[in-house]
């Protein structure tokens, strides 16, 4: 797991933080730089400065992991690509083994109860 | 001024190409968040210190994007920066040093002796390291001269020229003023020598600060080979070194000095400086502060060519 974090780190940047919630963000259709911003706050909280959104902006496009949408608007919209997808996903499910690590290591109920129950889906599928 | 003026112009600090590509969108989100209300400063300064990462990005001083043969030529040239930082620390030193000799015991002479030969020794040699690169690097402008004419470096070229005649003409004048003065009036007895002495400074601040940005300016446009690279980065990874070095004979002889000769850099008197009452003279701070802002710079250099030398 250590490695493949590593390596999604190295695909999104040092900054990941931003760019992992840009990503998030645009992963639910394309959005310009107000609409990232609101939508980035309402769904964890973070407020990004304009400075922090469109340096991470900028580095995401650098990357090829977002591009920018055609508009005839002052404003810019950007949409995910399908490289971008692919570095969300598995930042996801890095994050996800993390989560479940810890949720199991500090024996959370809930969390441990629904790993259980994928673990028997899993078991039952196969 | 209008309120998308009010927001272009915040956005000074970022390079032209990135103001032109995401500038329009930036100004846009200003606009949206801020409206006709005044920007916070929180706001401001964080646009400031972001524009000021793009434009070092855009040089390729700072970014994992860039290209390895970016960061050898950034690094050497962030190196040279640093040297230039030297010179005139070094000129500082040199000047406030003279005769401390005289000033100093015999028998506690020989730790400061050790600094002082080390902070000499190293100077010359990163003179000639800085030598040897430009010659190795003269070719490679003659090349350029020839395949596309001065057009793309005449203007840095002709500000250097301007400012190294300008700074050879104030120490000529000065020179030749100083040989019909007494040692007293050379050293502080007339005003209009002291006043000509600091103007020769400033002039020669000048000069260097041009010389390094032409530097600069030149070297980015030449087109180096890998080899060529690698030689002129391995250089500036000797200068760095020596720059060390004269950090380390610096403190040698300051410390020594501060232990064995207190009064000599307390009454510092005779050679044109403001003289104090402790072990911190003026002089000495500015010149220690340039070299390790010279160093850092230098350091800083290092590491990127190294990241160059180890990303094929």
């Amino acid at each position: 797991m250590a490695k493949r974090t590593t390596a999604t780190k190295s695909e999104l940047g040092r900054q990941s933080e931003p760019a992992l919630l840009i990503l998030t963000s645009l992963a639910s259709g394309e959005k310009h730089g107000y609409a990232l911003a609101k939508d980035v706050e309402a769904f964890s909280g973070v407020t990004l400065g304009p400075g922090t959104l469109y340096g991470a902006i900028s580095r995401l496009e650098e990357r090829g992991l977002i591009a920018p949408v055609p508009s005839d608007d002052r404003r810019q919209p950007y949409k995910i690509t399908s490289s971008g997808r692919t570095a969300l996903a598995s930042a996801v499910r890095d994050m996800r083994a993390l989560a479940d690590e810890g949720a199991a290591r500090l024996r959370l109920r809930v969390l441990a109860l629904r790993l259980q129950s994928r673990h028997l889906v899993t078991g039952l599928t196969r | 001024m209008s309120a998308s003026n009010h927001f272009e112009r915040i956005l000074r600090w970022y390079p032209p190409n990135w103001r032109a590509h995401y500038g329009p969108g930036l100004v846009a989100l200003l606009e949206d968040t801020y409206g006709e209300n005044p920007v916070p400063l929180r706001i401001r300064a964080s646009l400031a210190r972001a524009g000021t990462v793009e434009r070092a990005r855009e040089v390729g001083v700072l970014g994992e994007t860039t290209s390895s043969n970016d960061r050898l030529r950034v690094g050497s040239q962030l190196v040279l920066c640093g040297w230039s930082l030297f010179v005139i620390a070094g000129a500082i030193f040199a000047k406030f040093t003279e005769h401390w000799n005289v000033a100093t015991p015999a028998a506690h002479r020989t730790l400061a002796s050790i600094g002082d030969s080390a902070v000499q020794w190293a100077g010359v040699v990163s003179a000639i390291t800085v030598l040897v690169a430009a010659l190795f690097v003269f070719p490679v402008v003659v090349r350029l001269v020839r395949a596309q004419g001065w057009t793309s470096i005449r203007r840095p070229v002709r500000r250097n020229a301007l400012a190294v005649g300008s700074v050879a003409a104030f120490i000529a004048g000065l020179t030749l003023w100083a040989h019909r003065m007494s040692f007293h009036q050379r050293n502080g007895g007339t005003i209009g020598y002291t006043i000509g002495f600091l103007v020769t400074g400033v002039v020669a601040l000048v000069a260097i600060a041009t010389a390094t940005s032409t530097a600069v300016t030149v070297t980015r446009e030449l087109d180096f080979s890998r080899r060529m690279l690698r030689l002129l980065s391995s250089l500036a990874l000797g200068l760095t070194v020596l720059m060390g070095v004269i950090v380390a004979g610096v403190a040698l002889w300051w410390a020594s000095e501060a232990i064995y000769a207190p009064h000599f850099l307390a009454n510092n008197i005779g050679n044109g400086f403001i003289s104090t009452s402790n072990t911190l003279p003026p002089a000495l701070v500015v010149a220690g502060a340039l070299m390790l802002l010279g160093l850092s710079s230098a350091f800083a250099g290092s590491l990127r060519v190294l990241g160059g030398l180890k990303k094929t």
